[in-house]
């Protein structure tokens, strides 16, 4: 009897772990969102391109987020791991391939920041935004193409 | 490499879903499986091997 319970109990925390992780995810997006809105409401009367551009972006990361997220949610209903050995691979190859572009981001803002005119927080801002586009990017490209020769 | 999982799914009736659930992988990682588009882990090839009761050389054709 005290063996089963402890089954039970192991199950249960495996299952809580794998919400714990997923919830951690909306958790960021919400987060992420409700600054945003902030961020937006405070600054209504600036409507120029690059906002519409920027919110624009993170709109779409945090859209990526919630899609992750919800794959999760509907792998560990249907009574299968939220994350298996591809998901993990797809999202190694991922971190890679977009830290590597990213470099190339930075080399690229270095070399253009002293033909535009912008605050350095701005700067800071577009590379950081850039890399979050680069991420969600390659992970797009390699769930759906999907991990081949290694 | 090639593999022979969707003939044997198909033999032993078992879904996409049921396969997933029996060596433990999300049901897109079945896919892309059958589709060529990923090559397993030695421990996910043997399980499914064991799954359907063949050896690892029977399921996975290695090409060069």
């Amino acid at each position: 009897m005290l063996y089963i319970s402890n089954f039970v109990l192991e199950l249960y925390n495996i299952k809580f772990i794998i919400m714990k992780r997923t919830l951690i995810i909306f958790l960021v997006a919400a987060l992420v969102l409700l600054s945003t809105g902030i961020w937006f409401l405070k600054y209504t009367q600036v409507t120029s391109l690059t906002d519409v551009l920027q919110f624009g972006i993170i709109l779409l990361v945090i859209g990526f987020a919630l899609y992750v997220g919800i794959i999760r949610l509907r792998s560990s209903r249907r009574g299968e791991p939220a994350e298996d050995e591809l998901s993990k691979k797809v999202m190694q190859r991922t971190a890679s391939v977009s830290y590597y572009i990213s470099l190339y981001l930075w080399v690229f803002i270095l070399f253009i920041k002293d033909r535009v005119i912008l605050d350095t927080e701005q700067w800071l801002g577009y590379g950081i935004l850039g890399m979050a586009l680069i991420f969600a990017l390659c992970w797009v490209y390699f769930n759906f193409r999907g991990v081949r020769h290694e | 490499m090639n593999n022979r999982i969707k003939e044997y799914r198909a033999r032993f009736n078992l879904t996409q879903d049921d396969l997933a659930k029996k060596v433990n992988v999300r049901r897109e990682t079945i896919v892309f499986l059958e589709k060529n588009k990923y090559n397993p882990s030695l421990k996910l090839a043997y399980e499914l091997a064991k799954v359907f009761g063949v050896t690892i050389e029977e399921l996975f054709i290695f090409e060069v």
